[in-house]
């Protein structure tokens, strides 16, 4: 009895562990790699190899994932780890790889191609990285050649800077920023548009300050519907600029999911400003856009950010407007660069557009948004 | 090995207390716990009970929440004794309370199942358990750990109750378990199950060898009674509980937590949630199964533990995930290890009283060092683990900030505060939409995502910074005009999304953020307001459920020493030797 009772318990307690280590999710972890994919092409298939390259970036084993790396692929392990940790406060540098997608583009018995995409959460929300990865047999392992990334070296120079700048004197400690009796610039909306997205609506349009001085500006939507009930009131977030210069204009868009667009009778519009030190530095240019295919068959308006000042923008943000033939507009789109804008160096963008949109837009219009370590 | 060396009797009950305080009174008194993960939650909700005794609902966690969510024993002990000595040290007093209860339950619980000598060391070894070490230094569960010791102070009133039928210990049992509920009604829900079960087929078999006048059929039925009268009134005490889970039921996106992951695949975890707490114990676990499994009386311990033992490892079986179902993902399971070793402690006894017996002062010598190093490592892993919370962090800025010029007319929230955000809770006067316990939440800002706190958004990856994201895009919804931050991480998103600093503290490790178009925080309507009965009712049943289970003590002692026994443990060591020689 005492035997069979011993046995019983430790092989219950055998089987469940065993069992634990079978569970989905257990070893594979929550990526959408396809496990019977990788099980089927065997554990030295090219998806296998990039899969654990990713897991040990997952985990900052570095070494482990560099050694997942082609020797042919002439990357040294530190550009390596800059590539995918970021360099200089960018983006990447805060963020950490949440999961993947790996879909084969072709195969050989010596080579592969994969298209991973990489899913990270960052300080801004989820951002994806996709890349087109060549896969190699070395030996009897499968091994991932890693592109030689290129990292902006500007020389050394002294830019000479001549931007505006308005500092703002504040009272006493009791009378913090924004609370006081004073009226904010003169900001005004110039165009607003309502339309119908993914089953929602969207607030569209552009405001203007009118002031002399810059002014800090949040725009926020009421949409009301037939007999005067107000269907939703949501702010354009992270979707306009809201340090505006003098005479600046500023693209801004409120999503509102859940409210249909023909349930809406009308919208309010409510723009708040308050006043704001500022500084028209730093000066980014915006060429070469065009608006053509991503890569991945959706489209988006791509072109080349250029940071003409002498400090370090850590992490840009593109905010762009679409206009049709009348000069309306008819759409907003953003989205983060995780790559920081290094003077002098140029960084291409790339914002995704709703096809509809792509086949629409007679014109288009790019500002940045930026932030930098030790400013706000 | 012959017997000639010192025979090692029975420790006093007395003996055991002393060294309790010994061990534990020090490190209390330090406030070693105050900053760990649970306790600023603890001492928040005790701060209310300080400040609106009858008055249930919350305004400063998630724009308003009901504290009938959790059971309010330990809080309201805490918030009576706020009165006279400061938060932290209430808390303290009343986590050393329970840390003595403790030894005195699995003392008594013990004597369920083995003798006086071994019962005395069970008792000793629970005092050096590293899960009870980990539940109160670094996971801060005080309600936890005194419901389980109060459930096991109950458990031999409910066993003397089974075989004799005393009306006296019914009273007892009953009276403390509503008391143990009143605590945490998570441990008195699987303690009916884990704990209780096991001793209804102990007393099966005691009157089958001892009291032939009482049929097993009778100790059912005893057992039943208990059961619908402890249901009942625990259903009656907890009343305002239950009408709120009901009301909303716990549909929440599961949150990750890491007692759910497998042990075997993550080292930190499996030292953290396996190794730390067991300790020393699982050297023993290879020799508890055949020792206890031989002994027939001791089977249904043995059941017990191994059921309980096998939930404490979480998610490195699926087991739990059968047996729990929805439950698995809102629990955690680092209690189920607290129980499991205090399942297994006679167990371990009778090891130590084998060992001792064979080996005298070479084994004393082994099983000191194994009970000290496990409260060692425990102690240890407080500063050893990765994951520790972060040092206490000086919020008496952020509190003066939000207690004068009117600020706390606005709401608020902290980045990066960790287990520090109930300290800015307890001690300012505005609200906050964050909060620190999952289960009162109602905002679908942060219900519908699959993260936890605000605070530690960052921590849940993209689904906690969308949780955040969502926040911020109402922040006028709510009043939500100040923002403390003390991780740079989150100053980004602050900054593109119409965010200032305006003020920074210590350092600039805690900077100050505002929003210029905030409009003051206004009551955001909930149909989880208690009504004003309930706030009675909550305030009046619960403690008074441990004053009637102090009362019953009191007044319905022992009738004399002989009675502290059973008349059949005097008879237990005999049966043992007997049945372990077959």
């Amino acid at each position: 009895m005492r035997l069979w009772i011993s046995l019983l318990l430790l092989g219950v307690t055998a089987a469940l562990i065993v069992a634990g280590l079978g569970q989905p999710g257990v070893l594979w972890g929550q990526n959408r790699e396809s496990r019977d994919a990788v099980d089927a092409a065997g554990a030295g298939a090219p998806q296998a190899a990039i899969a654990s390259l990713l897991r040990n970036v997952q985990r900052h084993d570095w070494d482990g994932a560099y050694a997942q790396v082609a020797g042919s692929s002439n990357v040294d392990q530190a550009s390596f780890i800059r590539d995918l940790s970021g360099t200089h406060g960018a983006l990447r540098t805060f963020s950490g790889l949440t999961g993947w997608d790996l879909n084969p583009l072709r195969a050989t018995d010596s080579d592969a191609e994969v298209r991973a995409t990489m899913h990270w959460a960052t300080p801004v929300g989820a951002l994806d990285d996709a890349r087109d990865l060549k896969v190699v047999r070395e030996g009897n392992a499968w091994k991932v050649v890693w592109p030689q990334p290129h990292f902006p070296d500007p020389p050394p120079q002294v830019i000479p800077l001549t931007f505006m700048r308005w500092d703002l004197v504040t009272g006493g400690s009791g009378d913090e920023w924004g609370n006081r009796n004073v009226d904010g610039p003169r900001v005004r909306i110039v165009s607003m548009n309502a339309v119908s997205y993914e089953g929602g609506s969207v607030v569209i349009g552009e405001a203007i300050n009118e002031d002399s001085i810059p002014a800090f500006v949040n725009v926020n939507a009421t949409l009301v519907g037939p007999d005067g009930q107000v269907l939703g009131n949501e702010s354009s977030f992270d979707k306009v600029l809201h340090v505006l210069l003098p005479k600046q204009v500023t693209p801004y868009r409120i999503d509102f999911p859940e409210v249909e667009l023909a349930k809406i009778k009308s919208v309010q519009m409510d723009v708040k400003t308050s006043l704001i030190g500022a500084a028209a530095d730093p000066v980014i240019e915006v060429s070469n856009q065009a608006i053509g295919d991503d890569g991945a068959g959706a489209k988006a308006l791509q072109g080349q950010l250029l940071n003409q000042s002498g400090q370090v923008v850590n992490i840009p943000h593109i905010i762009a407007t679409f206009y049709d033939d009348g000069g309306r507009v008819i759409w907003v789109a953003d989205g983060y660069i995780d790559r920081a804008l290094l003077p002098q160096s140029p960084e291409p963008f790339r914002v995704r557009v709703p096809e509809r949109i792509a086949n629409n837009a007679r014109n288009y219009r790019v500002v940045v948004n930026q932030y930098s370590l030790g400013g706000s | 090995m012959t017997q000639s060396g010192p025979s090692y009797r029975s420790v006093s009950l007395q003996s055991i207390l002393l060294i309790t305080l010994a061990i534990h009174g020090p490190l209390l008194l330090m406030q070693l716990p105050a900053n760990s993960y649970d306790a600023n939650v603890h001492m928040f909700f005790a701060s209310h009970y300080s400040h609106h005794w009858f008055d249930p609902w919350n305004e400063k966690w998630f724009a308003g929440f009901s504290q009938t969510t959790y059971p309010p024993l330990t809080h309201q002990w805490i918030a009576m004794f706020s009165h006279v000595v400061s938060l932290e040290t209430a808390y303290m007093l009343v986590q050393l309370l329970a840390v003595v209860l403790l030894p005195v339950g699995v003392y008594r619980f013990s004597k369920i199942w083995v003798e006086e000598r071994t019962a005395s060391y069970a008792a000793l070894g629970s005092v050096f358990v590293g899960s009870l070490a980990f539940l109160v230094y670094q996971a801060g569960q005080l309600a936890t750990v005194t419901s389980t010791a109060l459930f096991l102070n109950a458990l031999p009133y409910f066993y003397e109750w089974l075989v004799q039928g005393r009306l006296r210990s019914f009273c007892k049992g009953l009276a403390v378990s509503l008391a143990a509920a009143s605590a945490h009604h998570v441990t008195l829900i699987f303690g009916a199950v884990l704990f209780a079960i096991p001793v209804v087929w102990r007393a099966c078999i005691e009157v089958e060898e001892h009291f032939p006048e009482v049929s097993r059929g009778q100790v059912l039925r005893r057992a039943a009674g208990f059961g619908v009268l402890a249901g009942g009134g625990i259903a009656l005490v907890l009343l305002p509980y239950w009408l709120a889970i009901l009301q909303h039921p716990i549909r929440q996106m599961p949150i990750p937590h890491d007692s759910r992951t497998n042990y075997l695949l993550n080292l930190t975890t499996g030292m953290n949630y396996f190794v730390v707490p067991y300790g020393a114990l699982i050297l023993a676990l290879p020799f508890l199964v055949p020792a206890a499994a031989r002994i027939r009386s001791l089977r249904p311990l043995l059941f017990g533990f191994w059921l309980t033992f096998l939930l404490s490892l979480g998610g490195t079986t699926p087991l739990p995930r059968w047996l729990l179902g929805r439950a698995y993902e809102v629990l955690t399971f680092e209690r189920f290890t607290l129980w499991a070793c205090m399942m297994a402690m006679p167990l371990v006894a009778l090891l130590a009283v084998t060992l001792l017996d064979r080996f005298q002062n070479l084994a004393a010598t082994g099983l000191s060092l194994a009970a000290i190093g496990s409260l060692a490592l425990a102690l240890a892993w407080l500063n050893w683990n990765p994951y520790r919370p972060p040092s206490a962090l000086d919020v008496k800025p952020v509190v003066d900030f939000l207690n004068r010029d009117g600020h706390d007319g606005y709401r608020y929230l902290t980045l990066g505060f960790g287990n520090s955000l109930g300290r800015v809770g307890a001690y300012s006067n505005a609200g906050s939409v964050d909060g620190d316990y999952n289960s009162a939440r109602l905002l679908p800002e942060m219900t519908e995502f699959g993260s936890a706190q605000l605070t530690n958004s960052k921590f849940y990856g993209s689904a906690g910074m969308q949780s955040l994201r969502a926040m911020l895009k109402h922040a006028n919804r709510y009043g939500l005009k100040f923002i403390f931050v003390h991780d740079s991480y989150y100053e980004p998103l602050l900054t593109f999304t119409g965010w200032q600093r305006i003020e920074t503290y210590g350092n600039g490790q805690i900077s100050t953020w505002t929003k210029n178009d905030v409009p003051p925080a206004h009551k955001i309507a909930s149909d989880a307001v208690p009504p004003p009965w309930q706030g009675l009712w909550w305030g009046i049943l619960p403690i008074g459920s441990s004053f009637l289970a102090i009362l019953l003590l009191v007044l319905l002692p022992q009738r004399d020493p002989a009675d502290e026994e059973l008349p059949v443990l005097a008879t237990r060591r005999e049966h043992y030797a007997a049945e372990g020689s077959r």
